[in-house]
């Protein structure tokens, strides 16, 4: 019976490409949605991932890698007598204007590393080498900075030019990949004491410190002795990431906008899902009574109205899958917008549409329960 | 008037229903459809019931199908005693006893004419290859062997209602319950399917009991029951040379 429930369900076109395209938008909707905030979410660690580390120290009230609290230098020193910790090293980070050749200004994030251990260094050098900017007045770009540097240059900006960070000339000694970031704004590495030079003065200076746990001792453990014995905040990599992200959630309408739009996803699924499929056993409700009639238990109609449903599904899930992964495709190669499909994201998508599914099957299969065979023996 | 159901098989009764009653709706809108009804049908026999609209005939037919239940009496049809089965042995017994033909055909429309007539081997779980072929052999007996493809919508009201016949002649049943099988047919589309279904009446260890309103194919009767008021009144036994009223 099952390839007649099929075939019924295949020839009633209007109906089937209604179903389909109904789960297909469902799906579409919630994936490509969710996987725009997953991306989102990703670069709100986008920091984290270009400037490695084990352990984060920060002001007490940093909450997120995106947010700086400077710290007064002497801190550095601070940790590094903390047991548990191997080393510590200071690290500044902040958004500062870089000047092009053609006058305009456009944002960048400076980050300056370490001199003597390089620690926080890019992890991906595309072109030159890290120990160049020790020389004075150099910097390492991303290839972020490339494209958004060269504006007004006859041709892109490379290794031995220049520009200006608040009317300092930096030369560029290398060019590194990184991770996209949550501003969307190009990376310019150079050393902290350089970085120092290149930012306006104030007070404090001193934005993150990096540290490594001692032998012996995990990262955890070396955040709870940092916290109790210095007062500063302290991370291990993976917390920081978590913080973040909650940060986010708390304190921004990201997640709620985005969850709005996938809960219409849902919405518009079950709607057009359960309406079309209601309506297509309806239609068909005299000659589902004849087949009731003719000794087709409700068991059998009941598995053949759930093949039916299940069949749109998994082609609809299929169909909004493979666009999303379209999409993805396409905006991976432009970097915009952001975009993040983790194996637990289509997952999710299966599972809610199979869950939509489910619950247009039972609106027909509770008529169908319902339903006399007698009809059809009714003019 | 028979009070208790005798043993079928022996006197040769393929239906005996007894002091069967239905009601449809409650309170004001409560409504006696059958009231205590006494009705028999023979192995080899087509037998019609008759009388005018609302008299309980279309129920009477349901109860006798299994497709509706009654409140009180007992129905045993080919030796199964309805009233005490279950409501899954009921359709059990359906699909594998009971051949329906129905007044508007119920074809699926999406399928093919074999595929609509597999349908109930297919429900009595014979696998598709044999059901198709048992179907397209049976689509033939009924003068459709080259139709088979098609779907219900290319053919005539006539080539139809042979398909529904098909449908309901492919799995052997014993009876074979049809709700005015001729109303959307003419005269001579509708002496036909009568023919056919007097052919398959005399068949041994068959029934075939015939719903209509339709005075154009009385004479292809054996015998004919009448109903008034929820009631049968009478039968009327000998059918080409007109009918004589025997018993209530």
């Amino acid at each position: 019976m099952y390839h007649l429930a099929l075939k019924m369900l295949f020839a009633d076109r209007a109906k089937y490409i209604m179903l389909v395209s109904g789960l297909t938008f469902a799906a579409l909707l919630m994936t490509q949605q969710a996987a725009v905030f997953f991306g989102i979410l990703d670069w709100t660690n986008g920091n984290l991932k270009n400037m490695r580390a084990q352990i984060w120290v920060v002001d007490p009230k940093v909450e997120q890698a995106n947010e700086i609290k400077p710290m007064r230098d002497t801190d550095v020193s601070r940790v590094r007598t903390v047991p548990g910790v191997a080393w510590a090293v200071p690290m500044y980070w902040s958004v500062q204007q870089a000047r092009l050749q053609d006058g305009t200004f456009k944002p960048i994030q400076l980050v300056g590393i370490d001199s003597t251990t390089m620690v926080g260094q890019p992890g991906n050098i595309i072109a030159g080498k890290l120990e160049d900017l020790r020389l004075p007045n150099t910097v390492m770009i991303d290839d972020l900075a490339v494209e958004r540097l060269s504006r007004g240059r006859a041709k892109t900006i490379g290794i031995g030019d220049t520009f200006e960070i608040n009317d300092k000339e930096a030369r560029i000694v290398g060019i590194c990949k990184t991770e996209k970031s949550f501003f969307g704004y190009p990376y310019v590495f150079t050393t902290y004491d350089q970085a120092l030079q290149f930012a306006p003065k104030v007070r404090k200076m001193l934005s993150f410190i990096l540290a490594h746990p001692a032998p012996g001792w995990t990262a955890e453990q070396a955040v709870i002795q940092i916290k109790k014995q210095t007062g500063l905040g302290a991370f291990t990599e993976g917390q920081f990431s978590v913080s973040t992200v909650l940060w986010f959630f708390r304190n921004t309408g990201i997640p709620m906008s985005f969850g709005t739009t996938i809960l219409l996803g849902f919405i518009v699924g079950v709607a057009i899902a359960g309406q079309t499929f209601y309506s297509f056993i309806l239609e068909n409700l005299r000659h589902i009574g004849a087949l009731k009639a003719m000794g087709a238990s409700d068991w059998m109609l009941t598995r053949m109205v759930l093949l039916q449903s299940f069949t749109v599904g998994l082609i609809g899930y299929g169909i909004g899958i493979g666009l999303t992964v379209l999409f993805g495709l396409a905006v991976l190669k432009k970097g915009m917008p952001p975009f993040a499909l983790p194996y637990q994201l289509p997952l999710f998508t299966f599972v809610v549409i199979m869950f939509i599914c489910a619950f247009a099957a039972v609106l027909g299969i509770l008529r169908i329960r319902k339903l006399e065979p007698a009809i059809v023996f009714r003019g | 008037m028979n009070t208790e159901i005798t043993n079928n098989s022996k006197n040769g009764f393929a239906v005996q229903v007894r002091n069967v009653t239905k009601t449809f709706g409650t309170g004001e809108a409560r409504t006696q459809a059958l009231k205590g009804v006494d009705f028999d049908a023979r192995e080899g026999e087509l037998l019609m019931i008759v009388g005018p609209s609302g008299c309980g005939k279309t129920t009477l037919l349901s109860v006798i199908a299994g497709t509706l239940e009654f409140e009180e009496g007992e129905v045993d049809v080919f030796h199964a005693r309805l009233h005490g089965m279950s409501k899954s042995a009921i359709t059990n017994f359906r699909g594998g006893s009971i051949g329906f033909i129905f007044q508007q055909f119920n074809l699926i429309p999406t399928l093919t004419c074999i595929e609509n007539v597999s349908v109930p081997l297919l429900i009595n779980g014979v696998s598709r290859a044999i059901a198709e072929k048992k179907a397209a052999e049976v689509l033939a007996l009924v003068g459709l062997g080259g139709r088979g493809h098609d779907r219900p919508s290319n053919l005539s009201g006539g080539q139809q209602q042979r398909v529904a016949i098909a449908r309901a002649l492919v799995h052997e049943p014993k009876l074979i319950i049809c709700d005015e099988p001729t109303s959307a047919l003419d005269k001579d589309t509708g002496h036909k399917i009568m023919e056919l279904l007097r052919d398959v009446a005399r068949a041994p260890g068959r029934c075939v009991i015939v719903v209509t309103h339709d005075p154009r194919i009385y004479q292809f009767a054996d015998r004919m029951t009448e109903m008034e008021d929820g009631r049968v009144q009478r039968v009327h036994e000998a059918p080409q040379a007109g009918f004589s009223h025997t018993h209530q």
